[in-house]
Formats: structure tokens, C-alpha cells, sequence
């Protein structure tokens, strides 16, 4: 499991629009480098980020909130910043994915009045 | 004439209170953060590149930073050429990456780096002359109402013959400023350069030699605190844990700091004090996964790499592995050259006030854009909220390239806000703390056919990158071509001077934890001792003349013979040496220039080396200022002869062993031979000055010293070996 | 010409946005104005509404913030649907593609990128309505100054 680093404020007011940030430790190996032992060091990226919301008491996957398709650009442990419109009580749902069947999931709560 | 000089405020008293923080725009050298000087200046400016006084004087503008290469004077003759001002009356000043930044570049790169200061400026600072001298001369004339084209213009003075009047920059100055720019410049040919190519005294030398230059580590500031760092021998490694209780107690510690995850700060009122202090700071340290490397180790994966499968392509002609395959016979060595410190005279430095509003550094930097933005980002300020004021460097050689010593010292000033913050490093941490010259080894294999002719090369590099050490992202398929300076088959910046029916050079790249930087002549270095060393090494295997070999090799490549020849005529190649004297010769090509030298040598019976003698000589397309390319190249022999004779940076337990200048020795006066430089500049192509002769020195003592000893030396430094026959 | 007394301002107080430099949207490199064409399809590409906001100059370019912003209400009328970050010349084009819709509720995305040499880098926005929004901008990258010389 990676070490992850999520900034949402436990609370909001309900339509306010909410700032988070998640960072995700990785290396986010580029495939065009060489090892000190000059070996290819195989590409290893975090391709895709998704953040969804499900509300309190509903049913289903939730709603899809920010997502993020990751390339060799994106500098190592993966930092972003986005935005979500508290709406109800529930929770953040952070995934990660990537190269070497890399998957990892996050919650966190709110609670919007 | 005046020259640019950072005068001591405090001497001064220019600073007027704390509250200097709106920093001048427009900065004078010997006023860089007085709120005065930009109104003065800003007001006789003709256009970004030059300022003219009243009184005539004039003021040029240059970027690149002045490091005892003489680029400084050599700017300012091409801008004073084509703006046709008296000489006697030029000075200059460093505009600062601030300005930059906010008029939007009009002066280009800062970067002073790669050979670059004269070549990489030269159109664009003689068109900043030519479009002021038109600017200058247009406004007499629209004074005098007459066509610009009736009026001549010689050391600023404007003459109108018909009308017998004239007058000179500093009185039309001011109308001057206020026309448009032309946007059409026509530049003079060199051949009728009047100033630019002259052998002109520096506008820096004096100072120098009287003790007023002031280079960063001089720089004092009222209220000025100094800062003595250490950062873990061991790269990679992180501070463990720090007892400060007898340092803090010690006479003028203000404070015992940290800096990141590796590095403790002592800041006292005197550096003296802060570095006693220091040494009583016990720290313990967390060595990190590098504790245990050693060169030896470093040698055994080189080593490794020399005969790996997988390495990449540098350089290819033909198919070399079959056409060795199949040689009537081959000849092989392996050459193999350490990582080198620069060892500046003036240890890195610089001096930071921090506020949350504003970041100022002073500092000898070789970019003060790079300076600029690795200042923004370890303040975390916007860069229009910083501030770099350039100071003379005591000392570049590609080392104040690197911005660490900068961040290191914003971070520092960052924990005392408000108090200019004085950070040296000791020699000792500045040898620790080098970003070292890669370390490379190098398998050469030649295949001869029945008449002893080459059929084919395979040059294999086996060793560190400096890209993938500094900035890896820009490395392209695992290719760092900078590796092959030297080597490529083709190229205005460097190509190799020999023609061989089959070539392979490639690379395996190795690369230990010692962080790589760009040293004087970089690549080129080592290249040229291996390329240079084996082709001698084949000459005397089919019992050739090294330059009849070479002449032979060299027949498609006019430059890079034209300067073996001058060389090789100058020192009497063809008549023998004196008794007791050898030679060697080399020749190579890179940053731009064609060069070659001959080393006149002789080993005592007790194998004592003597250099006699050095001749090179350089076709740098244009010449600038001879004298300074003559001292240019003399340098140069001063710093690869010494890395030749004396210098390795050796690992051991992780840490570089060399500490000082006595297990890092540099030339001394007696070891120095004397250098007859032949500058001959052929004309059509702006070559480099200050790196592409260093590659030559070691190569041509190695091969005087076979000549001399029938020795072949195939790893340096020279000290590791006896010369005893 | 520009105004000579215009740079006379000392630092302290005065508001000098010192931003990098508009530059036309379709940069010279075709494999930029490509990837950027099959980003936005057949919808035209305008200038505006959205703004990449990076440091001008930039040391060494292993780890760059950088904050795109593009103006919109994000309603379920209108709204962002995703906004795409190209480069000009790291080994690939693509930086990163971010999905947004009304549950965003701000159009404002930032992380830290990596940029191999002094490039141009564009956003591309595509709104709801099918319209397509760019901005370009130069980054120094002043470690490019010893390799590339």
C-alpha cells in the first residue's frame, strides 16, 4: 500500500464548493531511464485517477466527481489539486491505478449541513 | 577606465536602513541595492544594451557572468564595435534576472555555460550596438536637420563634413532614447573590426590585481550574519540526530539550524565563529543505502559495462563488431579517468535576506536566471518577488552552473527573516559537496588489415551520465549524448577528426551515486585522452609517425588537421627534439573550435616529469580578443595538466576521501611549462574558447611521455604511476 | 516601442504580474497542434476562459507546479466536461486529460508536472456546450541553458 496524503475538510455547508488534495506516493518511473546498473527501468506510472462521492444512504457506485488520466509528465508522487460542490452527507472515494496491476483505494468523510 | 566593481556599503554607507528592500532595477556593479541607482541609469538608456551618459560614458549590458573568462570584455567590444563609442569611455553592468524576467528577456540567456559567452551572444549584442549607434546617430541628425545618411560617426563623436558640425553621444543621447528602434541592421564584416579583435586589455584586470574586486564571498551587507553548513559526506544519507547544547553555548552562535533532511547550519555573527562552532556540533548521521560504495566498486561495475550486450549508439559507421570480427589483427586497451571536483578558489557562497514579501540573493552564479528560479522556488516567492544580484565569481568552471548552493542558502535565510544571511562553505564541504566530473572507463579495439591500415574502431564507454544525474527527464531512450563529445561523426558543435571505414562508439551507462555536473571541457576530456592516446597506441603498434598516422586518418577533415599542422610546424615535429626531450601530440574538436597541442617533456632517471613546453593552437572560427584567448587556452592547460598530473575525487565508505589542497594538489609555478598559443581563427563559424583546449593537455603529455618512456599510461591521475624506467 | 519608463518600478508594492507570455495557440511542433486537434475534434479551438498558470522560469524541471483555472459557472447547463494538458517537447505529448461535470463545482485543477527543456505547454478545455477553449504559454526551464548550448 502506498502512502497517501488527502486534504478534505471534514465539514461543509451544503452547495459549498470544496477544495481536496491528494498525493500519492510513487515513483512514477518515465521507461526512458537506465538503472546505476544501466539496465531500462521499466515503465511504471500511475495512469489514472478517479474521485467519486457516494452519498449517505444511497445505493450504487456514487458519483463520478474528478477523474484523471496520468501520463510520464506528471512528476513523481503524484500531486492534484481539484474541486467538488458538497451536496450531502457521504464520503470521497479515491482510486488509483496503474502499470503492474497497481490499484489502490482511499475514503474519506464529510458531513455537509 | 572604470570597471565593474561591488563596493563594500558598509564603506559606503549606501544602504539607507532595512527598509531596502525595492532593490534598484537597473543595477549599477558598484551599487546593487541602493533605491538610487535605477532612476540615474534608467533615464540614458538607448535600448537594453547600452546606456550612454552626458558625459560620454557608456554603459554596456551583459547578461552572461564574468568568471575570469574574459567574457565580460569581449561582450563589450562587440557591442562597442558596432556602436562605434571611444573604448576608453566603456564600462559595464550587470542588468539582473529580475529585469529580465520583466521586460521580457531583451537581453537572452544568462546561462554561462558550454563555451557560449562570445558565440552564443554575438549576433544579437552587436545588433543591441549597431541599433543604438544608429538611434544615436540619427538623432543628431534629425537635431541638425540633414539626412542621416550625410553623417559618420567615429569613437562618439557624430560629424556632419558638409556642414563642418558635430557633436557626440553623451549630448544627443537623450533625444536618441526617445526614437523607434530600427528593425533593419546591417552588421559589419569582421575584417573591418576596429576594436573587436584587437588584443585589448581587460576592463577587469586592474581590480583584481589591486584587491578591489569583490567576488561573493567578500560581499558584506549591515546586519549581516554568516552561516557554516555541513551536509552528510555521504550522498544520500540524512542527519540521524544532533546534540547543538556546546555549540549554541560558543561565543556569537545566533543559531544552530537544519536544511532539508541532511544538512545542519551553525549561524553566528562571524563565519570564523559559525565554523568553530560547527565542528563542536555532534552529529550523528544516518549514512543511508550508499554507505559502503567505493571507487573500487564503482571500477568493478564500469568494468562490467565495457563488455555488456546492451549499450547505446553514439556513433555508427559501417558494421565495426563484423569488421573486427574478421581483422587480420586487433589491438586493444582499456583507459579509464576519475571524478574531478572544480575546485574554485572562492568556495561556493551566497548571501540571502528572506521576508515573506521579498527574496534578494547575492550571488557568483554562472545563470542568474537559473539562480532567479531555483531562488523563487526555495522561498517559495514568485519570481517577481526575487531577486538575484549577480556578483563576480571567483571561480565557475561549470560549477556555479548548479543552483544547490543557492537553495541551500535561501533555505537558511528562510529561518531568519528579515537578516541578511552570509553562507560559505568550507573547502573542505565544498570538496564533499562537488558536482563531480563522471567517472568512465573506456574499451577501444582497432581491427588492421594485412597492411597495417585501421579497418575498423568500437569505442565502448562504459560509465556515468551527467543528464541522467542532473535532469534525468531529458533523457531521450536512455541516450545521453552528451556523453560522446567528442566522438560524433558529425556536428558544428564537435565531431571527430578522423575518417575510419567501420565506427562504433556507444555507451553503457553506469551511473553511481556520486551526483555529476558539468566540469571545464566535460566529455571532451576523457574522450579526447582515450581517442587521442590509442591512436598513438596504433601508430606505434604498425610503427607509424604519430602525425604521419594522423595526416593519414585526418585527410577529410581540413580543420581539425589545419590545427595538428600549425602545432606540429610550430614545435619542429619533423626535426628531432633536443636530447632528453619528447613529445606528444593531440587534437580534437569540440564547443564549436578546432584544437590541437604538443607537449615537450623529459623524465628525470629517478622518474621526475618535466613539461617543458606546450604548443597548441585554436581555430575558433572568429577571434574576439587574442590576448584573452591566448590566456584562455594557458588556463585551460593550468587546469587539465593539473587534473592530469594530480587530481582524482576517489570514493570510499560512501564519501570522497579528497579534502583540500593537499590531497588534491593543483599546478604549482614550477610544475607550470610555458604555453605558445596559435589562435587562427579561419573564418565562418563562432567556436568556443574557454574548455576546447583542456581536452588536449593530458593526451599530449601521455603520448610524450611513450615516446619518452615507451610507457603507456592508461589511467590518471599521473601521480598514481612511477616514471622510473 | 515600449515605453522606457515602464520598468522603472521598484519591487515593493507594485503589482507586476510577471506571468509567462501568451503565445499563439498552435505551436510550431506538429505532434502538439496534432494531439491537440484530436483532443478537441471537430469543435473550433478559441482563445480564452481557460488560463495555465506556471512559473515563467523554472530551475531545473524535474517537479513543476502548475494550476490550470477555466471560467464557468459548472451548472449542469454549463459547465466544464474536461480540460487537457499538452507539451511541446518532453519525450510524449500528453501531460494529463482530468474529467470533470457539474458535481466539480470549480474548474480549477493543479499538480506538479515534468518539463525535459524550455517548451510551450497548452490547455485545452472542452466545454458542455461542445465549445473548445486554449491557452498556451513558454516555460524557461534554465537547466536547459548547459545541455542545449
Amino acid at each position: 500500500m502506498a502512502r497517501t496524503l488527502i486534504t478534505v475538510p471534514s465539514t461543509a455547508r451544503r452547495d459549498e464548493v470544496i477544495e481536496i488534495r491528494v498525493l500519492i506516493q510513487h515513483p512514477m518511473e518515465t521507461g526512458y531511464r537506465r538503472s546505476s546498473e544501466g539496465e531500462m527501468m521499466a515503465r511504471n506510472l500511475i495512469r489514472r485517477f478517479t474521485c467519486r462521492f457516494e452519498e449517505d444512504g444511497k445505493a450504487g457506485n456514487g458519483v463520478p466527481v474528478f477523474s484523471a488520466m496520468l501520463y510520464a509528465a506528471v512528476s513523481a508522487n503524484p500531486f492534484l489539486t481539484f474541486h467538488a460542490r458538497a451536496t450531502a452527507s457521504g464520503a470521497f472515494v479515491f482510486s488509483w491505478d496503474g502499470d503492474n496491476g497497481f490499484s489502490q483505494s482511499e475514503r474519506t468523510g464529510i458531513e455537509v449541513t | 577606465m572604470k570597471t565593474g566593481n561591488v563596493a563594500n556599503p558598509s564603506r559606503r554607507k549606501f544602504i539607507q536602513g532595512a527598509a531596502a528592500t525595492a532593490g534598484s532595477l537597473v543595477v549599477a556593479f558598484n551599487i546593487p541595492f541602493t533605491k538610487d541607482a535605477g532612476a540615474q541609469i534608467t533615464t540614458d538608456e538607448i535600448n537594453a544594451w547600452v546606456v550612454v551618459k552626458p558625459n560620454d560614458t557608456v554603459i554596456v549590458r551583459i547578461a552572461r557572468s564574468e568568471m575570469g573568462q574574459g567574457s565580460l570584455t569581449g561582450l563589450a567590444q562587440l557591442v562597442a564595435e558596432e556602436l562605434e563609442c571611444d573604448w576608453a569611455k566603456v564600462t559595464t553592468e550587470y542588468p539582473t534576472p529580475g529585469q529580465s524576467l520583466e521586460r521580457k528577456r531583451p537581453w537572452g540567456s544568462f546561462g554561462t555555460g558550454g563555451s557560449q559567452g562570445i558565440r552564443g551572444s554575438q549576433d544579437y549584442v552587436r545588433k543591441g550596438g549597431a541599433i543604438a549607434r544608429m538611434m544615436l546617430v540619427q538623432a543628431a541628425a534629425d537635431e541638425w536637420k540633414v539626412p542621416v545618411a550625410e553623417c559618420t560617426v567615429d569613437k562618439g563623436i557624430v560629424s556632419h563634413a558638409t556642414s563642418k558640425r558635430s557633436t557626440s553621444y553623451g549630448k544627443v543621447a537623450a533625444a536618441a532614447a526617445k526614437l523607434t528602434p530600427p528593425t533593419d541592421v546591417k552588421l559589419k564584416d569582421p575584417k573591418e573590426w576596429k576594436l573587436a579583435g584587437k588584443r585589448l586589455a581587460r576592463l577587469d584586470t586592474v581590480d583584481k590585481t589591486t584587491g578591489a574586486q569583490i567576488y561573493g564571498m567578500d560581499l558584506k551587507l549591515p546586519g549581516m550574519l554568516n552561516a557554516a553548513v555541513i551536509d552528510c559526506p555521504v550522498f544520500g544519507g540524512k542527519v540521524k540526530n544532533v546534540d547543538d547544547a556546546a555549540a549554541l553555548k560558543m561565543p556569537g552562535v545566533k543559531r544552530v539550524l537544519r536544511v532539508g533532511e541532511s544538512a545542519v547550519v551553525v549561524v553566528a555573527d562571524t563565519w570564523w565563529r559559525a565554523k568553530t562552532a560547527l565542528d563542536a556540533v555532534k552529529i550523528e548521521w544516518d549514512e543511508g543505502p550508499n554507505a559502503k560504495a567505493s571507487s573500487a566498486a564503482f571500477a568493478e561495475v564500469l568494468k562490467a559495462g565495457l563488455d555488456a550486450k546492451d549499450a547505446v549508439v553514439g556513433a555508427s559507421i559501417g558494421d565495426a563488431p563484423a569488421a573486427l570480427a574478421g581483422a587480420v589483427r586487433k589491438i586493444e586497451a582499456v583507459y579509464s579517468y576519475p571524478h574531478q571536483n572544480h575546485v574554485c578558489m572562492e568556495t561556493m557562497n551566497a548571501t540571502v535576506r528572506y521576508t515573506p514579501e521579498r527574496c534578494e540573493v547575492w550571488v557568483a552564479t554562472q545563470n542568474g536566471e537559473a539562480a532567479h528560479a531555483a531562488t523563487a522556488e526555495a522561498s517559495g516567492l514568485a519570481p517577481n518577488k526575487c531577486e538575484v544580484f549577480k556578483l563576480h565569481l571567483g571561480g565557475g568552471f561549470g560549477r556555479r552552473g548548479a543552483t544547490d548552493y543557492i537553495r541551500q542558502a535561501v533555505a537558511i535565510a528562510k529561518q531568519m527573516p528579515g537578516i541578511p544571511v552570509k553562507m560559505i562553505w568550507s573547502r573542505e564541504e565544498d570538496m564533499a559537496q562537488g558536482r563531480f566530473h563522471p567517472v568512465t572507463q573506456c574499451k577501444l579495439v582497432a581491427g588492421l588489415d594485412d597492411k597495417g591500415e585501421i579497418t575498423a574502431l568500437h569505442m565502448r564507454i562504459s560509465g556515468q551520465s551527467i543528464l541522467a544525474g542532473l535532469a534525468p527527464q531529458s533523457i531521450r531512450d536512455g541516450k545521453d549524448p552528451v556523453v560522446f563529445q567528442g566522438l560524433n561523426i558529425t556536428g558544428a558543435e564537435t565531431a571527430i577528426g578522423y575518417s575510419f571505414p567501420n565506427l562504433l562508439v556507444d555507451h553503457a551507462m553506469r551511473n553511481p551515486h556520486v551526483p555529476p555536473g558539468f566540469w571545464r571541457g566535460v566529455n571532451l576530456n576523457q574522450n579526447a585522452i582515450y581517442l587521442e592516446s590509442f591512436i598513438d597506441e596504433i601508430a606505434a603498434a604498425t610503427k607509424q609517425d604519430p602525425l604521419a598516422l594522423r595526416r593519414k586518418l585526418m585527410s577529410k577533415h581540413p580543420k581539425h588537421l589545419a590545427v595538428l599542422e600549425a602545432v606540429a610546424s610550430r614545435v619542429g615535429w619533423d626535426k628531432p627534439a633536443p636530447k632528453g626531450i619528447f613529445r606528444g601530440l593531440a587534437q580534437t574538436m569540440g564547443f564549436g573550435s578546432y584544437v590541437a597541442a604538443c607537449a615537450e617533456i623529459s623524465i628525470s632517471g629517478d622518474g621526475v616529469l618535466k613539461i617543458h613546453r606546450i604548443v597548441a593552437a585554436t581555430d575558433c572560427g572568429h577571434a574576439v580578443n587574442p590576448q584573452q584567448i591566448e590566456a584562455q587556452v594557458e588556463g585551460s592547460f593550468v587546469y587539465g595538466l593539473s587534473a592530469a598530473l594530480y587530481q582524482e575525487c576517489t570514493v570510499k565508505d560512501g564519501r570522497i576521501e579528497q579534502t583540500n589542497f593537499h590531497n588534491y594538489p593543483s599546478m604549482r609555478l614550477a610544475d607550470m611549462p610555458a604555453v605558445e598559443t596559435i589562435v587562427m581563427p579561419s573564418g565562418g563559424f563562432w567556436g568556443g574558447v574557454g574548455e576546447p583546449t583542456i581536452a588536449v593537455a593530458a593526451p599530449a603529455v601521455l603520448n610524450a611521455i611513450f615516446a619518452a618512456t615507451g610507457k603507456r599510461i592508461r589511467d590518471l591521475p599521473l601521480k598514481n604511476h612511477s616514471l622510473k624506467a | 516601442m515600449q515605453s522606457r519608463r515602464t520598468f522603472v518600478k521598484a519591487g515593493v508594492g507594485i503589482a507586476v504580474s510577471v506571468l509567462v507570455q501568451p503565445s499563439a495557440v498552435l505551436a510550431q511542433s506538429d505532434s502538439l497542434a496534432a494531439v491537440v486537434r484530436e483532443y478537441a475534434g471537430t469543435a473550433l479551438l478559441r482563445e480564452g476562459r481557460v488560463k495555465i498558470n506556471i512559473a515563467p522560469l523554472v530551475d531545473n524541471g524535474n517537479s513543476v507546479p502548475i494550476e490550470v483555472t477555466v471560467e464557468s459557472p459548472m451548472t449542469v447547463a454549463d459547465h466544464v466536461v474536461g480540460i487537457a494538458l499538452f507539451n511541446e517537447k518532453n519525450p510524449q505529448r500528453d501531460v494529463a486529460q482530468f474529467t470533470l461535470g457539474p458535481h466539480a463545482g470549480r474548474a480549477r485543477v493543479a499538480t506538479r508536472i515534468r518539463l525535459a527543456t524550455t517548451q510551450k505547454l497548452v490547455a485545452v478545455a472542452k466545454m458542455s456546450d461542445g465549445t473548445c477553449w486554449t491557452h498556451a504559454v513558454d516555460v524557461l526551464v534554465t537547466l536547459a541553458a548547459c545541455i542545449e548550448e
